[in-house]
């Protein structure tokens, strides 16, 4: 499980994550959905350590990421997006070096190395230095190191950049499989015909916030009756207002209402989108306050 | 690929035994042992050319400086006090302090830097700080690159001096074994301050760490300046007296400050290498037994520094990063400065596309610190020397003026050459490869190969030119050459730089690197090599084809040297001849690498 209590970060003054509160339950598949700047990655930063909140706690598993590091690190499976490798070791040092930090026996390695290796297709690659290794082979031997210790949390930043389709369906498979067995899975993508087919849930970020939280169904609730795609539903929540927010600024919104900033930008798009779907203008939506008779999706804060 | 095997249990992650410290540094070790066999083996099979000029000129250099450091102390053992007698010991005891409270400053600043670049801005340690790996493993495991990188060129500098000191006293053979001992546990301490400076910087000054490193360093060299000014400001008259010599020695009496790590470097070197006493005499007292306790001094206090920079890395990496992560950063806006200005008015006469390339590059240099600086600190250095160099002229009454100034002035020249060939390597070489990889940019433009290469070479000749042919006009003008000297200099700065540029463009061209992003990198290849050894060798060539005939003539115009063997009547033949001959090596040397080069890279394909 992997819970966000209050998480609050910045980059001098810019908030890049405002008061985030988030519960992954075990067992689910959360895609994290927001435009380039909106605090995604930032996010995932503090969920695996990288970074320290400014303010707010992150739990994995019930372990702080701040004062018990090592042992939520020993929780997770990190994909980055820019997978790193060492160069000049082969595929299966790689691993080896990852399965003993986690702590595991030499023999009891060799068996997870093997698994891995056999279920990333890694075999003619595994022994050969990964200098010489492609974006995809260096993906898929970054998954197979984040899986060798069985981890209870996967993190995945932007896993289907630059994979092709055979990888792409593997991953997809991958991810569900691991939410099958009762891992928290936290997914950060644009891909979002990806997200409505693997999520259990989405989340929306906008400038650090995050402005929706649920299931696909439930942000498709938002307009009964125009059968909007996941992707018409996204333009049409987050607007045209991209990249974080200045401190002054977030003061300012919240003197002016923390929940007109979202409607606004959802206004503008939907005026935008409007005459493509339907004949008349859309009514605003509100992501946290979704219209009657439709039953209200989860607060910011879901609760498992 | 194959089917996922059956799901499997991933609820919490099964209890696994804690990584001890020493395994967990074990661990770490035999990664980097497996990564350094992976890459000797690489050096050794791809590199051969690379590896081999790397280890010939580190020979060379060393031998070198073996000999200078060698006849030194044959100079002060016979010219000014035989070993033993005080003017001997206070002088080499001023020179061992001096050389290692000067390269203590230098380690702890370099390891510092260096570990600031390996923790807060590598792939490695970003990926680390996701593992279960402690922060101090992360921490200790970039340090040993740290200690490694900054402290070679302390040992390239450090053996020649003390086995030169070792053979020139007759030391004993204890001397030579404490050396390596001596300088490992040394090394440790000044490199432990800077990691842990850097450490202490990045949290508590995370956004200010710029100013209070350019602070440091600004007083630190200031410092030395003001030192160094103090004591080679003396008069003529008073240099070498034993007045002078004694303030010296006072001036630079904080080199030998009992607390200084290099002191107990030094004190012990020294004592090791007196001969054994030839009476009896308490052990604690005996030469070789105190070198012991100053190498257990060294010792005891490197890892007493390590144990401190573990504990501060526990407690502030990790926070050190963050802050590093999330500091405040200002977006670079991209302005037309008054140099652009100048610079488009300068390339006016161009045609359009290669005018438009030349700005391009050009924009790309000026905002770009990491070229422009290291161009600025060479030739800086090399500036100031030649705004000095008529102080050898002076002090150097008893060498003949015409032989001493004419030899150091293609001395020079030869200088700039080698040092603009490293700038081409470095710089130059590798811009076709970086081209490449954003070759949709141009490629898509109508603008043809042909023009690419050609705007390269212009760029890299003009943008050479101008800086190397004004400090060669500075070197003449202190030396006070005669404007026939002045006339072939300025003729040989243009066709160094002309062939210089042809050669790393035209070997750019014909052996691009597509698949390497760093520059360094691509430079330090085999093509990079090469164009480094054949820059060499057409600077030598071009050098001595323009100097030997001049130098000849001009010593065969001194009073001073009998002429019998120096036909007068051919001397301005041979200038012409030797100049001319320099001109068509210089053609040859650019025509042939461009229009190989240029072939070459309208035939190339991109992936």
């Amino acid at each position: 499980m992997i819970e966000f209590r209050g998480v609050t970060r910045s980059y001098g003054d810019t908030l890049a994550v405002r008061g985030l509160d988030l519960v992954i339950p075990s067992g689910e598949l959360f895609a994290m959905l927001g435009h380039n700047g909106a605090g995604k990655t930032t996010t995932i930063k503090m969920l695996v350590g990288l970074l320290r909140p400014g303010a707010g706690q992150v739990l994995v598993e019930g372990r702080d990421v701040v004062s018990q590091a090592r042992e939520a690190a020993k929780q997770i499976g990190y994909v980055p997006d820019q997978p790193y490798l060492y160069e000049k070791l082969s595929g299966r040092e790689f691993l080896q070096f990852v399965a003993e930090m986690h702590g595991m026996s030499r023999s009891e390695a060799g068996r997870a190395i093997d698994r891995e290796i056999s279920r990333f297709g890694l075999g003619r690659f595994a022994d050969e230095l990964s200098e010489s290794y492609s974006h995809g082979m260096k993906q898929r031997t970054v998954f197979a190191a984040a899986l060798l210790h069985d981890p209870p949390v996967l993190v995945v930043d932007e896993p289907l950049v630059g994979l092709d389709p055979h990888s792409i369906r593997l991953v997809k498979d991958l991810l569900r499989e691991r939410v099958d067995a009762g891992a928290s899975v936290f997914m950060s993508t644009h891909t979002l015909a990806a997200a409505e087919e693997v999520a259990d849930r989405v989340g929306v970020m906008q400038q650090g916030q995050v402005i929706f939280l649920g299931t696909v169904e439930e942000m498709r609730r938002l307009h009964p009756a125009r059968d909007m795609t996941l992707e018409r539903l996204y333009l049409t929540l987050v607007g045209g207002e991209v990249g974080g927010v200045s401190s002054r600024e977030a003061a300012e919104q919240a003197d002016a209402g923390s929940a007109a900033r979202p409607q606004r930008g959802a206004q503008q798009a939907s005026e935008r989108v409007a005459p493509i779907d339907s004949p008349g203008p859309l009514e605003p939506p509100n992501p946290l306050q979704p219209p009657n008779p439709v039953e209200p999706p989860s607060p910011v804060e879901n609760q498992p | 690929m194959t089917p996922a095997p059956a799901a499997v249990r991933a609820t919490a992650a099964p209890e696994r035994r804690d990584l001890d410290t020493r395994t967990e540094a074990a661990l770490f070790r035999r990664v980097r042992l497996t990564e350094a066999r992976a890459h000797l083996r690489r050096l050794l099979g791809q590199a051969r050319l690379r590896t081999l000029l790397v280890v010939t000129l580190s020979l060379f250099f060393w031998c070198g400086l073996f000999a200078l450091f060698y006849l030194g102390f044959q100079f002060l053992s016979t010219g000014i006090a035989a070993p033993g007698y005080p003017f001997h010991t206070k002088t080499v005891e001023f020179v061992f302090h001096l050389f290692f409270a000067s390269l203590n400053l230098m380690l702890i600043f370099s390891s510092g830097i260096i570990l600031y670049g390996g923790l807060f801005a590598s792939p490695e340690t970003r990926y680390l700080l996701t593992t279960p790996a402690r922060d101090e493993r992360v921490v200790l495991h970039k340090f040993q690159e740290a200690v490694l990188f900054s402290s070679w060129g302390f040992f390239l500098l450090a053996s020649p001096l003390t086995i030169a000191y070792g053979l020139s006293v007759d030391a004993p053979w204890s001397y030579y074994a404490l050396i390596l001992p001596l300088i490992l546990s040394f090394v440790y301490i000044p490199c432990a301050l800077g990691a842990i400076c850097c450490l202490l910087l990045i949290y508590k000054l995370a956004h200010v760490r710029l100013t209070v490193l350019a602070a440091i360093a600004a007083v630190s060299f200031g410092a030395a300046v003001a030192a160094v000014w103090d004591a080679v400001g003396a008069t003529r008259t008073q240099v070498f007296d034993d007045r002078f010599f004694n303030d010296t020695i006072n001036r630079f009496s904080f080199t030998r400050g009992e607390l200084l790590p290099s002191s107990w470097l030094s004190d012990a070197l020294i004592d090791a290498a007196q001969q054994p006493p030839p009476i009896p005499m308490p052990l604690g007292e005996t030469p070789v037994v105190r070198a012991v306790m100053c190498l257990l001094l060294l010792f005891t206090n490197s890892l007493m520094a390590r144990l401190i920079l573990k504990a501060v890395a526990q407690r502030t990496f990790r926070t050190a990063f963050s802050q590093m992560e999330c500091r405040p950063r200002r977006a670079r806006r991209g302005k037309t400065a008054l140099v652009d200005r100048v610079a488009e008015a300068v390339l006016h006469p161009f045609p359009p596309q290669v005018r438009l390339l030349l700005l391009k590059d050009w924009r790309l240099l000026r905002r770009d610190p990491v070229q422009w600086s290291q161009f600025l600190i060479f030739f800086g250095l090399l500036g100031l020397y030649f705004l000095n160099v008529d102080q050898f002229r002076v002090t150097a009454g008893d060498i003949d003026r015409a032989t001493w100034v004419n030899l150091v002035s293609f001395l020079n020249l030869a200088v700039v050459g080698l040092i603009l060939s490293t700038f081409t390597t470095r710089f130059i070489y590798p811009m076709l490869s970086l081209e490449g990889r954003r070759f949709w940019v141009l490629g898509l433009m109508p603008v043809s190969r042909e023009t690419i290469v050609w705007s390269k070479f212009v760029f890299a000749a003009l943008g050479s030119w101008a800086p190397c042919a004004a400090l060669i006009l500075v070197s003449d003008l202190m030396l006070r050459v005669s404007a026939l000297v002045i006339g072939v200099h300025q003729l040989t700065t243009v066709l160094l730089c002309v062939g210089l540029a042809a050669l790393a463009v035209g070997l750019g061209a014909i052996m691009p690197d597509f698949r390497e992003a760093s520059p360094s990198k691509i430079a330090a290849g085999f093509g990079g090599t090469l164009n480094l050894v054949l820059s060499a060798i057409y600077i030598i060539l071009v050098v001595t084809l323009t100097a030997l005939p001049c130098h000849f003539k001009l010593i065969a115009d001194s009073a001073s040297i009998n002429p019998d063997w120096l036909p007068t009547r051919y001397l301005d033949l041979w200038l012409v001849l030797g100049a001319g001959l320099a001109v068509a090596v210089g053609m040859v040397a650019t025509i042939v690498p461009l229009t190989r080069g240029v072939r070459a890279f309208s035939r190339l394909e991109f992936d």
